[in-house]
């Protein structure tokens, strides 16, 4: 029944024929491993047409729902992060399989005649590869792939005439936006798969009319492709897909935050198999020489070599300069390649870039994932408007040349400055805000006033005004060392430290952070009433009576009222809340606050009313709770003589 | 097929080795080798149909009661309406009323959207509540004060004012909602019902 039945087929359509002609192609020396590189090429595109495909069925371009339509693939849809996982690391693999199929074609010899024009074929194969690589990249619409794919662009625009509207026409407009992910959409699913599935056509048609090129035909008995070169080719082709699926498991692909072209990134890096032509344009001399050379005519020569492989084989000593040119334009990409990437691993710049990438791509998922989920206006607003995100970054632009977190600028990177013609790491001016507001802080401050305000002795004011005060012309300042404050924390440092006053100290401290009113200190009320009497006069457990705070700090424990002011000392009401925060960065030389001796400068004409609320929400821990590791410890880089002590 | 006997002798051997080898160890080969190339393309379609049927496998997540969206919503899905219920007519006249709900759409969550209407009425002091959405083919069922009815104009569905169909058209009766009446709050389980069918069953 059934072998009639194929009769009848083969009877209309020829098809044992063609199985016959695809199957039994002969192979001259007997199968060889060296031989799966084209076969696994192939098997890595179905690979791709297969999750690209699906991929396709919940991708959604446009600059509002590419990044987060990719989120929801990763993050929340069945397997999403694998099928995206294979996708990703499956484009990489066909690069570096690319590579080792052009090396074997070039190292056996098969470029030569008669087979020039299956070797240019390749060539072709491998630009609309690279292509589809390039394309891919930016559909993330994440900050890594749209700075990235802007450097593409751009050097697009640097071709000599064409150029600006080359540029104009990949974006679909002058800038980036919805038509850029839907023309690069296009370019991705359709223009680029087609071209590379008819141009493979041809590649294994002219292949099969001259046969396989064997270098040496009496390694082992003749055989066929089938079974024993689909064998090693399977073998092969599971072979990718386990490292594939293992780098997609073990490593995942990643996804930087939403782009945003109003947000520098400064991480932005070509992927990995550009690098070398990265760091090739980095070179001053390339530089000098315009991006038009070192981007395309450098390359197009080297291309065009290549290309002209086959002719010059022709000369006697031509395939020995084919292997000489193949091998040293190898080296040298990876040498470049290896340059790059140990270049960045000591650019602390960058590292912290990265590290920031890293804390927003978290961050941005976590806020996604949460109950109030992405706004239709796209993901960029979730960080936009995110104390989390954003505190570190106005912090970083508006305190940090004074003041310091953790020892950094807010954003991981450490302050510096050049002294004599070298880098060196600056002294804090300001001190350390880490804590600021928390038991730790006000422990310091009624213990340790001197240390806690260290920072302020490197500044220039500091200097002159304890030198003003020293010749009698000046003085009003925060001065650590004679001072009415400087005294009483003398006394408290000693008082407050005997073991008999333990929990009174606990209380004190205890009424002081109560001050702010962040539900999360979860305060002891008890302490806190205790405190406050502690701090009014009252008689500590030894039977001592401390100097009042209340002596200066006149609006101890009541809410501040403006006509009250005067004291020039800041107001403890409330002190580190919000409002407190708000009022004293607006003018921190009110009355309300250091009055004459502030010198910090008022940011109430310097910020907005939008960026001093997210400041002081991230510096008061008023957001959407967080589990992203934040920016490590950089205290113990400070220049030592400056380091505050916790 | 006999492809290995189509070649030619293995060079040096005698011919009759070729015969010798085992047909087991050949179809051990053609075995692993379809086997292994078939299993190449079965796991990542394996992988990829998995993630196509995610909308039949995944349980929808995210969002749900309404504590964070602009809508008052409780755990039974009951929406508080912008209406009192002292606002209602007592005389049962019919009153259309928009219902606003969170939009839960993919990644996407819209607060306090517009989601559907319902018919209000109010007869001595019991509240009744009608999807307006017609349940023959979906479009929105009218009030007809003059014929004191409710009709569809698409396809002359008619229902009384207790929303029992009236003539042959629709396969069911108006839908009724679920409703709560807390003090002088109106709550309301909006959901739409599927068209074309004689059994009422929530989409």
């Amino acid at each position: 029944m059934i072998p009639s039945l194929l009769n009848w087929l083969d009877h209309r359509t020829g098809y044992k024929n063609l199985m016959h002609e695809a199957l039994f192609e002969r192979i001259p020396g007997g199968a060889r491993w060296r031989y799966v590189w084209g076969s696994a090429l192939v098997f890595t595109f179905s690979l791709q047409m297969i999750t690209g495909i699906f991929l396709l069925t919940a991708y959604s371009g446009s600059t509002t729902t590419a990044w987060e339509s990719v989120y929801y693939i990763q993050e929340v849809m069945t397997l999403g992060w694998l099928v995206r996982g294979i996708h990703h690391f499956a484009a990489q693999a066909m690069t570096v399989l690319l590579a080792f199929h052009l090396i074997q074609v070039i190292v056996d010899g098969a470029y030569k005649a008669p087979r020039e024009v299956n070797f240019w074929l390749g060539l072709v194969l491998m630009q609309i590869v690279l292509g589809l690589g390039l394309t891919g990249y930016l559909l993330p619409w994440d900050q890594k792939g749209y700075y990235a794919t802007q450097v593409s662009t751009k050097i697009m625009s640097a071709t000599p005439v064409l150029g600006p509207a080359l540029q104009v026409l990949a974006q679909g407009g002058a800038e980036y936006g919805h038509a850029t992910i839907s023309r690069f959409l296009a370019m991705h699913v359709v223009i680029l798969p087609a071209a590379l599935v008819g141009f493979l056509a041809l590649h294994i048609y002219v292949f099969r009319r001259h046969g396989i090129h064997v270098k040496d035909p009496a390694h082992a008995a003749d055989t066929t492709f089938w079974p024993d070169q689909v064998l090693k080719d399977g073998v092969a082709a599971l072979g990718v897909l386990a490292v594939v699926v293992g780098f997609a498991i073990f490593k995942g692909a990643e996804l930087n935050p939403p782009a945003d072209p109003a947000e520098a990134f400064e991480a932005a890096r070509p992927e990995w198999y550009f690098l070398f032509l990265f760091r090739f344009l980095k070179f001053e001399a390339v530089e000098h020489l315009g991006l038009a050379f070192g981007a395309i005519h450098f390359p197009g020569i080297l291309m065009t070599i290549l290309a002209a492989m086959p002719i010059l084989a022709r000369w006697k000593w031509g395939h020995k300069f084919n292997l000489t040119y193949m091998w040293l334009v190898g080296g040298g990409a990876a040498l470049l390649t290896i340059m790059a990437i140990v270049e960045d691993g000591k650019n602390d710049d960058h590292q912290m870039a990265l590290r920031e990438a890293e804390r927003d791509s978290h961050r941005v998922r976590e806020l996604a994932k949460s109950p109030t989920m992405i706004p239709v206006e796209g993901a960029v607003s979730l960080l936009r408007n995110d104390p989390f995100t954003q505190g570190p970054r106005l912090f970083a632009k508006h305190c940090a040349s004074c003041h310091r977190i953790d020892g950094h600028n807010g954003r991981g990177r450490l302050i510096k400055v050049v002294v004599d013609k070298k880098e060196a790491i600056a002294h804090p001016e300001a001190t350390d805000l880490a804590n600021f507001g928390t038991r730790d802080w006000m422990k310091s401050i009624v213990l340790d006033y001197s240390n806690h305000f260290q920072p302020l002795r490197n500044a220039q004011w500091y200097k002159n005004d304890a030198k003003a005060k020293a010749d009698g012309t000046g003085g009003e300042f925060i001065d650590l060392d004679e001072s009415q404050m400087a005294d009483a924390v003398a006394e408290y440092s000693k008082v407050l430290t005997k073991a008999d006053n333990a929990e009174d100290l606990s209380a004190v401290i205890e009424f002081l952070v109560a001050q702010r009113g962040i539900a999360a200190d979860k305060v002891d009320a008890k302490l806190v009433a205790r405190g406050k009497e502690i701090l009014d006069g009252g008689k500590l457990k030894d039977g001592s009576e401390l100097t009042k705070c209340s002596d200066c700090h006149t609006k101890l424990g009541n809410e501040f009222k403006l006509e009250d002011s005067g004291d020039d000392v800041p107001d403890l009401a409330g002190y580190g809340s919000s409002a407190w925060l708000k009022a004293f960065l607006k003018n921190p030389g009110s009355e309300q606050f250091y009055g004459k001796k502030n010198r910090m400068p008022a940011y109430g004409d310097k910020l907005t009313e939008k960026e001093l609320d997210l400041l002081v929400r991230w510096m008061t821990s008023d957001y959407y709770e967080t589990h992203v590791h934040n920016y490590d410890s950089r205290v113990n880089e400070l220049p030592k003589a400056t380091t505050q002590a916790k | 097929m006999t492809d290995h006997a189509q070649l030619p002798p293995e060079s040096g051997g005698p011919c009759s080795d070729c015969h010798c080898e085992p047909p087991r160890r050949s179809f051990l080969t053609k075995f692993l080798a379809g086997a292994l190339g078939a299993l190449a393309g079965l796991i990542p379609v394996g992988i990829g149909g998995a993630f196509f049927l995610d909308p039949l496998i995944r349980k929808r997540s995210g969002g749900g009661g309404g504590s964070t969206g602009g809508v008052q919503k409780d755990e039974k899905g009951f929406i508080k309406m912008a209406i009192a219920a002292d606002a209602l007519p007592n005389d049962g006249m019919p009153q259309k009323f928009t219902v606003f709900d969170d939009i839960i759409n993919a990644w996407n969550k819209s607060p306090n959207q517009p989601v559907g209407s319902v018919w209000l009425r109010k007869i001595n002091n019991q509240i009744i509540a009608f999807n307006v959405t017609c349940p023959h083919l979906g479009c929105a069922v009218e009030h007809r004060s003059a014929q004191g009815d409710f009709y569809c104009p698409c396809h002359t569905s008619a229902f009384d004012l207790d929303g029992k169909k009236l003539n042959a058209i629709p396969p069911r009766d108006m839908d009724s909602l679920e409703l709560d009446v807390r003090g002088n709050e109106i709550w309301i389980k909006y959901q739409n019902f599927q068209g074309a069918t004689g059994e009422k069953v929530p989409v």
